[in-house]
């Protein structure tokens, strides 16, 4: 009967502080939204001709209906509501170069994105976390000076570079793996095939952020194992090794957890180097063609939108900190 | 704090003194880039794509156009560094004032300038310089500024943090006393105080700065006059299966610039709270 109400009261507790994130988040959007506003009039000339120009829009009914459209006419503060309208029905504008509306461009993009991060993120999770558990386990030792050598060395190097060097090495050299894209053109496509080429990207994304989170997890062990908890677990008579991984290693994530939440907006920024390098069909592939056709209002819907899946994934990660450490209550 | 025994802690730590002797070789390479190498190093010498240790007089090789690979690799680091440092000095002074401000008042101040640090994290930082670099033009000027303003927000925090923890000691109670006003409390008194730790973030965020230059270069989105190392890095990609040497030295060179500057950080930090040196 008690399990059963502390596992509710436990979900209502996690209900309470969704809640009180996405009350948060309003301003945090609406931060994001005013920014980009600001940048749209920071333009050198208006942001319509370069648009036209850009477009090669010449003819007058279609520029009149932009102004309409941007409200070009109005005073600030009115185009600033209807900006903010017009992203509150979703509205970001129409791309002419894909020819559709930019929030339909943003989403065939996105799930290979979302792919790349996700697979990235786990990667670097798992080997951080497994890299700073063994270091701090066998603390100094040869295996804490490696793993401290190898984050280090992945820490310095460029994600993009790296990604080279892996295309040179296993692409190009031995031939195991494919140079780039998705999928096999050609081929007849399958999660195989999909996997195979999401390695290489994954590697060069995650193993920055594997050597932060060992660095951190290490000194994060090393400390948690100094507290009176661990200490009377001890003197219970558990093994040390129970004692490591049941009770010094839960508590020892809560500050990778952190980080990891902090990050996810980094992450999202290195999956756009990383998709140039391996031709990955994500948003990082659309940005990096908009930037260089000025496409501003698909570069300007990824960075509201990017900015929105960061405040989405730091709620997420809010929840799984909730759910490692029940000291946590709602304020 | 005793000077001293800082450098004496300093120098102890072989790796942060190997990482300063190494970016004093880059620097100071870089420096006397023009002394070294003064032609111009975008001028072709030899055959295009040969082999570091082909020729003699071109150790580094050359690239797809016949340069000099260590010309191009000197005179990039005088304009990586720069990028770096500069950068990192934007993003130290937003920091600071934002940092100082929050921590001193507190109170709602506290409050919004914290606010707008988050959301200066939730905005993906590449994709913000990007934008303002596409919005506002591929200047030098520009690509600094817009690095600055996604780095700043963990100086902010640091800053913020020494604020809080100095401006009730006895020293400020005094000056408070005294009717000092606010500006040279915080200034005058508190700054010098919190600087130390400050001082070592900021020489991290020159490594952050130049990974994230060095990004924007490979892209090549950077300043078409500027050839940086990840301008190099980007130039060579299309060759990289006959010649893949011209990507992977100018990489190498910023992994080892950054490598050395974390290197200095962390030894800086040691030497700061030697107390913490065993974790």
């Amino acid at each position: 009967m008690a399990g059963g109400l502390a596992v509710s009261s436990r979900r209502l507790a996690a209900l309470k502080l969704l809640r009180r994130r996405l009350v948060q988040a309003v301003p945090l959007i609406l931060g994001v939204v005013v920014i980009n506003f600001v940048l749209i009039h920071l333009a050198p000339g208006s942001f319509l001709d370069l648009m036209t120009a850009e477009n090669q829009v010449s003819d007058p009914a279609t520029v009149a209906l932009l102004r309409k459209t941007y409200g070009m006419d109005d005073p600030v503060w009115l185009q600033l509501a209807k900006y903010v309208w017009a992203l509150l029905h979703l509205d970001f504008g129409f791309s002419y170069r894909q020819n559709m509306p930019v929030i339909q461009a943003i989403a065939i993009n996105l799930p290979a994105t979302l792919l790349l991060m996700l697979s990235s993120i786990t990667l670097a999770f798992t080997v951080g976390v497994a890299a700073g558990v063994v270091a701090s386990m066998k603390v100094r030792t040869t295996w804490d000076t490696l793993v401290s050598v190898l984050a280090m060395f992945f820490f310095a190097a460029p994600s993009f570079w790296l990604g080279i060097m892996m295309i040179v090495l296993f692409a190009v050299k031995l031939g195991w793996m494919p140079v780039g894209g998705m999928e096999t053109i050609g081929g007849n496509g399958g999660i195989l095939d999909i996997l195979h080429h999401l390695v290489m990207p994954t590697l060069a994304l995650g193993l920055f952020y594997a050597a932060i989170y060992a660095r951190v997890m290490r000194s994060s062990m090393l400390e948690v194992s100094q507290a009176d908890f661990v200490r009377t677990a001890r003197a219970k008579g558990l093994s040390r090794r129970r004692v490591t991984l049941g009770h010094v290693l839960r508590n020892a994530l809560l500050p990778v957890v952190t980080i990891l939440g902090v990050q996810m907006g980094t992450v999202l920024a290195g999956s756009v180097v990383i998709e140039s390098v391996f031709s990955w069909p994500g948003i990082g592939s659309l940005l990096f063609d908009s930037v260089s056709s000025r496409n501003y209002p698909v570069v300007l819907g990824i960075l509201v939108l990017g900015s929105l899946l960061v405040i989405a994934a730091n709620i997420a990660v809010d929840l799984v900190y909730m759910w490692l450490d029940p000291r946590i209550e709602i304020r | 704090m005793d000077q001293s025994a800082f450098l004496g802690r300093f120098s102890r730590n072989r790796g942060a003194l190997g990482g300063a002797v190494v970016i004093l070789m880059v620097a100071s390479g870089g420096l006397l880039a023009p002394a070294l190498f003064p032609t111009d190093p975008l001028r072709i010498v030899a055959a295009p794509e040969l082999w570091p240790g082909q020729d003699p007089a071109l150790p580094l090789g050359t690239d797809s156009l016949g340069r000099d690979i260590l010309a191009m690799l000197v005179h990039g680091a005088r304009a990586t560094l720069l990028i770096g440092l500069f950068a990192s000095a934007v993003a130290t002074i937003i920091g600071v004032s934002v940092g100082a401000m929050a921590g001193y008042f507190g109170g709602w101040l506290d409050e919004g300038l914290m606010r707008g640090a988050e959301l200066f994290q939730t905005i993906p930082n590449l994709i913000f310089v990007l934008t303002i670099v596409v919005i506002l033009g591929s200047t030098l000027s520009h690509i600094v500024i817009a690095i600055g303003i996604v780095s700043w927000t963990p100086i902010a925090r640091l800053t913020r943090a020494e604020f809080l923890a100095l401006r009730d000691r006895e020293f400020v109670q005094a000056c408070r006393a005294m009717g000092m006003g606010h500006g040279r409390i915080i200034l005058g008194e508190i700054l010098p105080n919190a600087l130390p730790p400050v001082i070592v973030l900021s020489s991290l965020v020159v490594a952050g700065a130049i990974l994230f230059e060095s990004a924007v270069s490979f892209l090549g989105l950077g300043d078409p006059n500027v050839a940086s190392w990840g301008r190099l890095v980007g130039d060579g990609r299309q060759l990289i299966r006959s010649a893949w040497y011209i990507s992977a030295i100018p990489g190498l060179a910023i992994m080892v610039t950054v490598l050395c500057l974390n290197l200095i950080g962390d030894g800086l930090n040691d030497a700061l709270n030697p107390k913490l040196r065993d974790r």
